[in-house]
């Protein structure tokens, strides 16, 4: 079984004697219009956990990892990441956390080697890198034979795996997945969950959106539930969360306990 | 690596990304370069067989025939990052957004580029005009025309590409905008195929090259704006 090198972001200048969360998020909002998609959750994560982040659709899910992404800014609401202010410093965060979102954002006429090219040299690898980062990320995930077959001829499943292999060319401290294991067969969903390990090992923060909670649950720290936008509900260990700005009434503080 | 190297190694890369794509979906710039030549025929069919007239008209219907191609050129590079989420896919490398934005409107100018070579001849052939004589003074009329119509329709493009009217939003916000580029490029062009009996091509062309610095420095300082949700 191939075993590409998972490569991790370097801890940042003048943080060396401390750890700061991961991360560190007070009152978070976002707005679509009048109906809030987040309603305000307060959540900290401590580095090289793994995080479990279930609820029903629409809860908020995938509006909170677009958050931690920088895909959009809150509408209310602060956040660090890795002790970086991310609504300030959003381009230095961006260089730390890397997000598989339900769409896979590859381009069609490229092959699928073209498209990682294209993106481990966007996360800073030198040229006679590339080549080598490449051929491992795709042989990991299975595509090295169809390397350079076009994306446009792929199933959902194939597309999903190069996704999965761009991650595989960035160096996060943070990786965040929403429904990883949708479109994908048996041996992609062991992929998945292997490389969870892996990213665990190494002690890369991963925060893993799904709907199928017994897969994740089995492979993460903690758990953290959200319904309505609020927090719902926090298990295990490493993270604290709650709603208690947002609806203090309706969703008391959840916290999990702390190892 | 320095900050300007890796800046002009991302650009390049979004640039040779873009035009590989153009070039694999050879049915869409084909149809482009098609519809431009249309409008040519077209004005040709409108004004009739007077020589003189067509001669007259030229340089504006050339440049017509062009903005009207590049509007779909600008689109249809916006539209590929659309597809599939690749836009914020796009917007969440870590790199300097002013890179994405050059390296988006390299790869306008080149399309660019490719249209008004193909369209320089195909009017030159439907209104008879001889081009040979003024074949530089057109060639870097049209590669100025090109640079401005790019880094404004890189920025336009960007901002519209996720609205829903974005094919009626895209020329109503633009077509203002290019009103200089265009009548700068009319003028040197008619001052080209005229032998430049005014001396006036020089002016019109440091016009063209001024308007083209402005836009791209404010499409390079804007465009992070503009990738944002």
């Amino acid at each position: 079984m191939p075993q590409t090198t998972i490569y991790v972001a370097p801890r940042l200048a003048g943080m060396q004697d401390t750890i700061p969360p991961a991360v560190a998020a007070e009152d978070l909002a976002r707005l679509f219009g009048r109906s809030a998609a987040l309603a305000g959750i307060s959540l900290e994560i401590e580095m090289g956990r793994t995080v479990a982040l279930l609820g029903p659709n629409g809860a908020g899910k995938t509006t909170l990892l677009r958050i931690l992404a920088t895909a959009i800014r809150p509408s209310f609401g602060t956040l660090a990441i890795d002790g970086l202010d991310a609504l300030r410093y959003d381009d230095a965060v961006r260089s730390r956390v890397v997000y598989l979102p339900h769409v896979t954002g590859l381009y069609d006429d490229l092959t699928a080697e073209e498209n990682l090219r294209f993106a481990a040299t966007m996360y800073g690898w030198s040229a006679p890198e590339v080549g080598d980062i490449v051929r491992a990320a795709l042989d990991e995930v299975g595509l090295l034979p169809v390397a350079t077959d076009r994306v446009r001829t792929f199933s959902a499943g194939m597309r999903k795996r190069v996704a999965l292999a761009r991650l595989l060319t960035a160096r996060p401290s943070m990786v965040l997945l929403d429904e990883p294991h949708a479109a994908l067969d048996g041996d992609g969903m062991a992929l998945v969950d292997r490389l969870l390990g892996r990213w665990h090992e190494v002690g890369i923060t991963v925060i893993v959106a799904s709907h199928q909670a017994d897969r994740v649950v089995g492979l993460a720290d903690a758990t953290l539930r959200l319904d309505g936008g609020l927090v719902a509900e926090v298990t295990g260990s490493g993270i604290r969360a709650d709603s208690s700005w947002a609806a203090p009434a309706a969703a008391p503080a959840a916290f999990g306990s702390d190892r | 690596m320095s900050r300007f190297s890796q800046g002009a190694t991302i650009a390049l890369t979004i640039a040779r990304k873009d035009a590989l794509s153009e070039l694999r979906g050879r049915q869409a710039s084909g149809s482009t370069l098609f519809f431009a030549a249309l409008v040519l025929l077209l004005f040709g069919f409108a004004l009739g067989p007077d020589t003189r007239r067509l001669t007259d008209a030229a340089p504006g219907l050339l440049w017509l025939a062009i903005v009207f191609g590049g509007l779909l050129t600008v689109a249809r590079l916006h539209q590929l990052e659309a597809d599939d989420g690749a836009l914020e896919q796009l917007a969440l490398y870590p790199v300097d957004r002013r890179a994405i934005y050059l390296g988006k409107a390299l790869a306008g100018t080149i399309a660019m580029l490719v249209l008004g070579a193909i369209l320089l001849p195909v009017v030159a052939i439907l209104y008879a005009i001889p081009i040979g004589a003024a074949w530089l003074p057109l060639v870097i009329t049209v590669a100025l025309g090109a640079i401005g119509f790019a880094a404004v329709g890189t920025a336009y493009a960007g901002l519209t590409v996720r609205m829903r009217a974005r094919e009626v939003m895209l020329p109503l916000l633009m077509l203002p905008i290019v009103a200089p580029l265009l009548l700068s490029a009319v003028k040197a062009t008619a001052a080209a195929l005229g032998g430049d009996p005014f001396g006036e091509m020089g002016a019109w062309l440091q016009l063209l090259a001024a308007f083209d610095i402005v836009m791209l420095v404010a499409g390079a300082a804007t465009y992070g704006f503009v990738l944002e949700d």
